[in-house]
């Protein structure tokens, strides 16, 4: 702690994860800290069999999250901090009415995110200029949020989402957001999508952080969401994976029951990534009062927590 | 040799079972993964605010000199699921911290968890330790 010296103890009792998480540094290196001196006589062959592990391990990990059924993940139960853990199972209360999403929903703050298709070289370039606070201190990550920049769509859907809720009316449906109490609109009626979105000519339609979305009526309780026109300085996820002008994202959002509305989002990108595909598949659980909490990333409290935090945390004596 | 294989493999399957998403979390890169004990705390301010609550307080080492610290936790609507209100903490209160220190050596942290006088634990929404610590 570079030479301060502070009146603390290391916690007697650190709870389980902080020492299993070092035990996943211990993969990553290959090496042990229970040990160290033992470790370099471990003959080759032996070393390849616990990389060997760490690889199969690792390949596990990676499937086996987004085989379960949502609620029960280990990320589920990190993110103790969500309405949606709290409510438990809420059961089904009977069934969906018809064609209505109206109400409020809670749901899981990061929902799982599935693995992204290869990036094109663009997408790589883009990739590379993106700073996430998964790899960089707050103070040294180029995050948009970290200005309370809109987080922007898709990433409200898949980052802070803690609720969300659908207001019908002729014409349009409202999306509503507990987080940044923000909206968008989804048009219902004859209106069709802009093509040209951030183009040349002087009728093309502004990109917008939420962009441009219309809905309709798959079947009585799937509603289907196309949206086009996302501005590229938004993130595509926490994580910082990019996107173009030319992104199109599917929403399905399936009713299944009174209580529970699944959503399915799919992204086709082709100018950043090879391929179409699902990002994630999330639920979402009624919210029996029918409220939300009000919640913003308000900007004089952010810079007041970078300046007492963020950047004390990030550059000081031990660096 | 054998059962060193045993070890590794409970201690991985432990950590990619459990701590993965963890290990990547957003605004965690700044902080030691270890957690360290701050008692006779003082808190001399407790800022509820959005997107992190600050709880600030001072420490006072053997030798009689004084560090001030500040602790980021959740937003408000994150930790009051967890039972913080904003009146949680008051200046004057006498409390131990829980904290992960930061790597840069300056005397600021993310919370696991504040201790009250009357015994009270407080936990924060992102690194609060124990799972289902609020359920």
């Amino acid at each position: 702690m570079g030479g301060i010296i502070f009146r603390w103890e290391e916690a007697s009792e650190v709870p389980a994860v902080i020492e299993e998480q070092a035990a996943l540094i211990d993969c990553y290196s290959g090496e042990s800290d229970s040990d160290p001196s033992q470790l370099q006589t471990v003959r080759s062959s032996e070393m390849r069999n616990l990389l060997k592990f760490c690889i199969v391990l690792m390949a596990g990990a990676l499937i086996i999250p987004f085989q379960a059924s949502g609620q029960d993940s280990p990320q589920a139960d990190r993110a103790s901090n969500s309405l949606y853990n709290k409510l438990g199972d809420t059961g089904s209360g009977g069934t969906a009415p018809r064609r209505d999403l109206t109400g409020f929903w809670a749901g899981l703050v990061e929902p799982k995110l599935s693995e992204v298709s290869p990036y094109t070289p663009w997408g790589q370039e883009q990739a590379r200029l993106h700073k996430s606070t998964g790899d960089f201190s707050v103070a040294d990550s180029n995050d948009p949020a970290q200005s309370c920049d809109p987080l922007g769509f898709p990433r409200n859907m898949l980052f802070m989402t803690r609720g969300i809720a659908f207001a019908q009316m002729p014409g349009r449906v409202l999306e509503l957001f507990q987080y940044d109490r923000l909206w968008r609109e989804i048009w219902t009626d004859e209106r069709k999508l802009p093509k040209n979105v951030g183009g040349d000519t002087a009728d093309a339609p502004d990109p917008r952080w939420y962009g441009y979305s219309k809905g309709s009526w798959e079947d009585d309780y799937t509603f289907v969401v196309d949206t086009v026109g996302i501005d590229e300085r938004s993130w595509l996820d926490n994580d910082g994976h990019p996107h173009s002008g030319d992104l199109r994202v599917q929403e399905r959002y399936k009713r299944v029951d009174h209580n529970n509305l699944q959503v399915t989002i799919t992204i086709d990108d082709p100018k950043t990534y090879t391929k179409p595909f699902v990002i994630t598949q999330a639920n979402f659980k009624w919210i029996p009062q029918q409220d939300f909490e009000e919640q913003l990333c308000v900007p004089s409290e952010q810079a007041e927590y970078l300046k007492v935090i963020g950047d004390p945390a990030a550059h000081g004596k031990g660096q | 040799m054998q059962s060193k294989r045993v070890k590794y493999f409970a201690m991985l399957v432990a950590a990619l079972t459990v701590c993965a998403p963890l290990f990547a979390h957003h605004g965690a890169a700044a902080y030691v993964d270890k957690i360290v004990v701050l008692k006779d705390a003082t808190v001399t301010s407790f800022l509820w605010a959005n997107p992190h609550s600050i709880v600030m307080f001072d420490v006072k080492e053997d030798n009689g000199t004084v560090t001030h610290w500040a602790a980021e936790a959740g937003s408000p609507s994150a930790i009051s699921l967890l039972g913080w209100n904003r009146n949680s903490l008051k200046p004057g209160d006498v409390i131990t911290v829980y904290i992960f220190p930061a790597k840069s050596g300056n005397p600021v942290g993310r919370l696991n968890k504040v201790v009250l006088a009357d015994g009270t634990s407080l936990r924060d929404s992102q690194l609060g330790g124990e799972k289902k610590s609020s359920q």
